[in-house]
């Protein structure tokens, strides 16, 4: 899914590329290190790029909203729990369990699915476009949220409350 | 309107990037990295003379002219200092947490506007090797929002230097100064939310530019701390001074408890990329104070080139803050954590979300000719109801705490 | 895009500055190691005990209400950038979300998830109260996560005398004990 293959969109393409190895390489980090700490850090990485991604496709403010939301708040959130709970300095050998052949026929069929689906739904369709002049599509997400998907939108937010109640039942004492 | 404004970006990259654009770009980096040294550099200065004599006491004085090259030697001198690696860190993250730091430090002065042709109309821009463009670093789209996300990394540099460091101090400093953080940062987020509601964009430089013209009656300017009636204003110096872990919200380091906070592990050069970027960070967060809500540079250009005139403006206003912030150290005693964590979330957040909403209101009202009775007397409904709640609220949670202590 | 060209720039420029510094500085300084100064930092004292194995939860529970705010926010600032052309529509979903959120926000405050200080306008008698065993105690201070081995030694007085002295005086043995 590359754009199109003309010199215009070269630099796209290079930073997609190295973006893209970026990404699969502190994936693989965050499930193979052996400390939770460094786990996050990978993670935040991997945010990072889907980030940048977004970036390179024109719709900055989702990328904005990967940074502040998951970046900013998710894994300060895991990091907190890592931290406050127990978080060993170096390498903790229980991190690991010997469930990788389950976990195996767990992925590998997902991977496949789910490259199946990318696959068949784009076919080899190249982005022709630089998509929408880039900075008006704040606009147009402000359109889709407030109109077309306006039920989602509020349901949001009782589903926020479920998360504060959430984090009220785990922090109780009883 | 608002479409218009939010498509400004900088002119300089209209015809994509070429061999011209690219070296501009490097040199204005360069400019603003040379100068952002510099000003954080006077910035420890003036503050260490300014408390001295908040204090009646002389300060430094000898490194040059009233001590001006104190900093100088200072950062001179920790280029010497031996590097100690606490034998119970974790290596890895220890070095990597003070980039974490100094580098969104940088990345943060990226959005401010710090001059343009201003006055009389002008519409921000300047003439850099015969090509136009603004005086500011970079314009991205999502503009105000950058910042933000930028503060948002910064909370990594402070947590995890306090957990690799392996000593309870530091890591007691970083949980508080990252709840800490955390918690201040809602309540930043909505006051920008107010002036990115009255400019109608979130452009910094279109910020600038709705706040450059005349304002009330021609004789204030149209600034947002006007526009926007100074409640956010208070509210984001407030948080910003929160997030920026300066006194009287400095309990990350306070030394009477925690030594010198989430750093205190830290030696010779790796100490001072942490001193670099609370400096730093101080500066620019000045400068974001002026551009949100005092027209940033813009400001009457009587005589000379308008874009020497917008570098004054900029100058002064952020140089109040800075007095501003110096000010509160020597005067102000520390917050409580309850406080802190209490005046954060049980009183700004609350109120700037309420004033968010009543803003919106008026400003609609003025657009669609509602009556104003009515807008009044809903706006004034919504803040009794609201204060009402927390009220019993906070009065429920009160009883159930001493239940608590009690019985438990 | 183009206007992230020079966030990048600064963004090489700063990571060089930091690395230049910090090699300059390992090549210049002086290097005599020594275990005391590796040790961890503790006002001279020789470092006993670990760090605290757990903090509050209530750290935890900050970050998971900023988790809320800025999804919140993120909400917000679409509707901020048009909100004009919305009008009044506009003001009342948002209006609706913003009341959802706010009324979530005041449940948790009633439970008490954002009290920290210490317990105000709390009596002494209050303190002695009959209630207050040594076992409350020590249990409140938290002894869920200490070793299992000393639990039973420092409990075993109280479990011992309590039985036999009735309900009155509880508190003074405990202290005594």
């Amino acid at each position: 899914m590359l754009a199109v293959d003309t010199p215009q969109y070269l630099p796209e393409n290079i930073f997609f590329g190295i973006i893209a190895f970026i990404m699969v390489v502190s994936a693989l980090r965050v499930v193979t290190t052996r400390n939770v700490v460094h786990a996050a850090l990978w993670l935040i990485l991997v945010l990072a790029g889907v980030a940048g991604n977004f970036i390179l496709l024109g719709n900055e403010f989702v990328a904005v909203t990967q940074v502040l939301v998951y970046i900013g708040a998710i894994v300060v959130l895991f990091l907190f729990g890592v931290m406050l709970t127990r978080a060993p300095i170096g390498a903790d050998a229980h991190l690991d369990n010997d469930q990788r052949p389950l976990a195996l026929v767990v992925a590998l069929p997902l991977l496949a699915l789910m490259g199946y689906v990318l696959w068949d739904a784009w076919k080899d369709t190249k982005i022709t476009e630089a998509g929408p002049p880039i900075v008006a599509s704040t606009s147009v997400l402000s359109d889709s949220i407030f109109k077309t998907y306006l039920i989602p939108f509020e349901a949001a937010s009782v589903l926020l409350l479920a998360a504060l109640i959430g984090a009220i039942v785990l922090a109780r004492r009883d | 309107m608002t479409s218009a404004l939010l498509l400004a970006a900088d002119p300089l990259y209209a015809q994509g990037v070429d061999l011209t654009a690219l070296l501009i770009t490097i040199l204005k980096v360069v400019v603003a990295f040379a100068f952002l040294l510099v000003a954080t550099m006077l910035m420890v200065w003036f503050e260490r003379k300014l408390v001295s004599d908040m204090q009646n006491r002389i300060g430094p004085n000898r490194a040059g002219p009233w001590g001006i090259l104190q900093t100088l030697a200072d950062g001179t001198k920790l280029f010497f200092k031996e590097h100690i690696n606490p034998i119970r860190a974790e290596r890895r993250v220890y070095v990597l947490a003070p980039f974490l730091s100094f580098v969104p430090a940088f990345l943060l002065f990226c959005i401010v506007p710090v001059s343009g042709n201003w006055a009389n109309g002008g519409d921000g821009t300047v003439e850099l090797f015969g090509r136009t463009t603004y005086l500011q670093l970079a314009d991205p789209p999502v503009g105000i929002l950058f910042a933000l996300a930028m503060s948002s990394i910064a909370v990594y540099g402070v947590m995890l230097a306090g957990w690799s460091s392996g000593s309870k101090y530091p890591l007691l400093g970083s949980v508080r100064a990252s709840a800490q953080m955390v918690s201040y940062e809602a309540a930043m987020g909505l006051s920008v939310m107010a002036v990115v509601l009255v400019t109608g964009t979130v452009s910094t430089h279109g910020m600038v530019a709705s706040q450059a013209g005349d304002g009330l009656f021609h004789v204030l300017p149209n600034w947002a701390v006007f526009t926007t009636l100074l409640v956010p204003f208070v509210i984001f110096v407030i948080a910003g001074t929160a997030e920026l872990n300066r006194p009287p919200f400095d309990l990350v380091e306070a030394e009477q408890e925690l030594v010198a906070g989430f750093n205190t592990e830290y030696s010779s050069i790796r100490f001072a990329l942490f001193f670099l970027a609370e400096f730093m960070n101080t500066v620019t967060m000045s400068g974001i104070f002026v551009t949100l809500f005092l027209g940033g540079p813009s400001g009457p250009a009587p005589i000379g080139p308008a874009w020497l005139w917008g570098c004054i403006w900029f100058f002064l206003k952020t140089s109040a803050f800075l007095f501003m912030f110096v000010w509160f150290r020597a005067t102000l005693p520390r917050f409580r954590y309850d406080q802190l964590m209490d005046l954060g979330w049980k009183l700004l957040i609350p109120l700037s979300l309420g004033w968010l909403l009543m803003l919106a209101a008026v400003q609609l009202s003025g657009q669609q000719n509602w009556n104003p009775v009515a807008v009044g007397a809903g706006v004034i409904l919504m803040f009794l109801i609201g204060w009402s709640l927390l009220r019993s609220a906070n009065a429920k949670a009160r009883a159930v705490h001493l239940g608590e202590e009690v019985n438990a | 895009m183009s206007s992230y060209l020079p966030v990048l720039v600064l963004f090489v420029l700063a990571v060089a500055f930091g690395l230049l510094s910090l090699l300059v500085s390992i090549t210049l300084s002086p290097k005599a190691r020594s275990q005391a100064k590796e040790a961890p930092y503790e006002c001279g004292i020789v470092p006993g005990r670990e760090a605290p194995e757990r903090f509050p939860v209530k750290f935890f529970l900050v970050a998971m209400i900023f988790i809320v705010f800025d999804i919140e926010i993120i909400f917000f600032f679409p509707w901020a950038v048009v909100f004009r052309e919305l009008g009044g529509y506009g003001l009342a979903v948002i209006g609706i979300f913003a009341a959802l959120v706010f009324e979530s926000f005041v449940y948790l405050i009633g439970n008490g998830a954002l009290e920290w200080g210490p317990r105000q306008r709390q009596r002494r008698a209050e303190i002695v109260s009959p209630d207050r065993t040594l076992t409350s105690t020590i249990r409140r201070v938290g002894a869920e996560g200490r070793p299992a081995a000393l639990e039973p030694a420092a409990l075993a007085p109280a479990a011992h005398h309590a039985p036999g002295h009735g309900d009155h005086g509880h508190g003074d043995h405990g202290a005594a004990a």
